[in-house]
C-alpha cells in the first residue's frame, strides 16, 4: 500500500471528522500539498456523509420557534433601515465641519475679536446642528412620504378598509402594495390601555393557519394612525384578511384578546 | 414598466436557496422566512437525533438560523450547495452542545473549521426529490451490517473517533475503520447505481 493510498483510506473519517486526531493531523498536512486527488475525494465524501442527515427520524420545530426567531429578525431589519438612511448622507456632517473648522481658524487669525467670534462660532454651530437635525429629519419624512405616495397612487396597490367591532370606533384604510408593504391610516383611534399596545395580524387563507403577527403601534396625540409595514409577513395573495388587536408592550406571538379591527383583503 | 420588467428576475430568484441567501445580504425577512421554510425540518430533525432532547434543539436551531441571518456572507456560493453547508452547521453546532465541557471537545476543535468546508456535489448525483433520497440513503445503509450501521451512526450523530467507538464496542481499531469506511463506500456505489 503506497503512502498516498493510506491518505486516501482515511478520507471518509476525515469528512466524517471522526479520525482520530494523530492521523487527522497527517492528512491535513498532506492536502496542504495540493494533492488535488485527496482534495477533490474529500469534497464528494463530506457531500456523501451530508447524506446520513435522512437516517434521523422527521420531526417538526414548534410553531413558537418560527415567530420567535421571526420577531427577531424583523426587529433587527428594521432598526437597520434608519441607519441607513443616516449613512446616505455624509455631505450634511462634512459641511457642518468645513464651516466650523473655517470659523475657528478665523477667530485664531482675528485674535482681538476672539470673544465676539467664539460666540459666533456657538451660535452658528449650533444654527448649523439644527439645520442639519431638521433636514435629517426632512429627509426621512421625504423618503417616507414618497414611498407611502408610491403605494397610494400605484395601480397594483389595493386598498380596502379594516372595519370596527365597535361601531362608536373609526374605521382604518389599508393601502397593501404587493413589493413594497402596507400602509394603513386612520383617525380619532383612541390610546390602548397602560403598557398596551396595538398590533396589526395578517390572517392567512389557508385553513387553519395562525395569525402571522406584524408591527405594533400607538396612535399620535390627536390619535392619528399612520402605519407603515415595509416587509409583511406573509403575500397579499396568501392572506385573508388584517386584525388589529390590543396586545401587551412588546407584542404577542399570537393575539391574546379580541380582534378590535378586521378588514378583508379583496 | 419598471415592476413589471423586474417581476420575472424575482420569481426566478425565489427558486434558489443561493439566490435567496444573497437575498439575506440586503436584510429581506422574506427570504429568510423563505429559507427557514424550506429547511428548519430536515436542521430540526439532525439536531434533535443528536440531542436527544427538543427544547435544547430549538435553542440550536435557533442559533444556527440566527448565524444564517447575522452572518449570510459566510456562505460562499462557488465553494457548493447550500443545503449541505446549513446541515454540517447544524452538525457541527449540535456536536458542540453535546460536547460542551467535555474531554472531546478539543479534539473536535482540533480537527475541524470553525465553518462549514467545501461538500462539493460529486458527478453521479442527481437532482434527485428530497423525499426520495431519504428512502434511498435509509434502504442502502438499512442494508450494511449491524455493526457498520452502528459505527457509522455513533460517529455522525454522536462525534465520536474511530477509537472512541472501538473502546466503547469492545472491538479492535482497525475492524472499526474498515466498518466505518466500507459502509461509507457501499453507501456511495448505491447512490451511483440510483442515479
Amino acid at each position: 500500500v503506497s503512502e498516498h493510498d493510506q491518505f486516501r483510506e482515511m478520507i471518509e473519517g476525515r469528512a466524517l471528522g471522526s479520525l482520530d486526531a494523530p492521523e487527522c493531523a497527517k492528512l491535513d498536512a498532506h492536502l496542504a500539498t495540493s494533492c488535488a486527488e485527496c482534495a477533490k475525494a474529500l469534497e464528494e465524501a463530506r457531500w456523501l456523509v451530508t447524506q446520513l442527515v435522512y437516517l434521523a427520524p422527521p420531526a417538526e420545530p414548534s410553531e413558537m420557534l418560527r415567530a420567535r426567531l421571526l420577531q427577531k429578525v424583523r426587529a433587527e431589519a428594521d432598526a437597520a433601515t434608519p441607519q441607513q438612511v443616516a449613512r446616505s448622507q455624509p455631505a450634511i456632517a462634512v459641511w457642518m465641519w468645513i464651516g466650523v473648522a473655517a470659523l475657528v481658524v478665523f477667530s485664531a487669525y482675528s485674535s482681538w475679536k476672539a470673544h465676539q467670534l467664539e460666540r459666533s462660532v456657538q451660535s452658528l454651530t449650533a444654527t448649523l446642528e439644527n439645520q442639519v437635525a431638521e433636514n435629517k429629519k426632512m429627509m426621512e419624512s421625504l423618503v417616507a412620504a414618497k414611498h407611502e405616495a408610491h403605494i397610494l397612487t400605484d395601480p397594483h396597490s389595493k386598498k380596502f378598509i379594516i372595519w370596527p367591532n365597535d361601531k362608536q370606533m373609526p374605521k382604518l384604510e389599508a393601502t397593501w402594495h404587493p413589493e413594497m408593504g402596507i400602509y394603513v391610516t386612520g383617525w380619532q383611534v383612541p390610546m390602548p390601555a397602560k403598557n398596551h399596545v396595538l398590533q396589526l395580524w395578517l390572517i392567512p387563507k389557508e385553513p387553519g393557519s395562525k395569525p402571522m403577527p406584524s408591527r405594533t403601534f400607538w396612535p399620535d396625540s390627536k390619535g392619528k394612525v399612520d402605519l407603515m409595514v415595509d416587509n409583511p409577513p406573509e403575500e397579499m395573495a396568501q392572506t385573508k384578511a388584517l386584525a388589529i388587536t390590543e396586545e401587551p408592550e412588546g407584542g404577542s406571538a399570537q393575539p391574546t384578546s379580541t380582534p378590535m379591527w378586521v378588514g378583508g383583503v379583496s | 414598466v419598471f415592476l413589471v420588467a423586474l417581476t420575472p428576475k424575482v420569481n426566478d430568484e425565489a427558486s434558489s436557496d443561493a439566490a435567496l441567501v444573497r437575498r439575506l445580504l440586503r436584510k429581506d425577512v422574506r427570504a429568510f422566512e423563505q429559507l427557514y421554510d424550506r429547511h428548519s425540518r430536515i436542521v430540526y430533525g439532525l439536531v434533535l437525533r443528536i440531542l436527544q432532547q427538543a427544547s435544547t434543539a430549538e435553542e440550536v436551531v435557533q442559533d444556527v438560523f440566527w448565524q444564517l441571518w447575522r452572518n449570510a456572507s459566510q456562505y460562499q456560493e462557488d465553494r457548493g450547495p447550500f443545503v449541505p453547508w446549513l446541515l454540517t452547521l447544524a452538525r457541527n453546532r449540535a456536536l458542540d452542545n453535546l460536547r460542551l465541557k467535555s474531554e472531546r471537545q478539543r479534539r473536535r476543535e482540533d480537527q475541524s473549521e470553525q465553518l462549514p468546508a467545501i461538500a462539493q456535489m460529486p458527478e453521479y448525483e442527481e437532482a434527485l426529490d428530497e423525499r426520495r433520497r431519504a428512502e434511498i440513503v435509509r434502504a442502502l445503509v438499512g442494508s450494511l451490517s449491524a455493526s457498520q450501521r452502528q459505527a457509522i451512526e455513533m460517529a455522525y450523530f454522536q462525534g465520536l473517533s474511530h477509537s472512541e467507538i472501538a473502546a466503547a464496542l469492545h472491538e479492535p481499531l482497525g475492524t472499526v475503520k474498515s466498518w466505518i469506511r466500507n459502509g461509507l463506500l457501499r453507501l456511495k456505489e448505491g447512490l451511483q447505481g440510483t442515479s
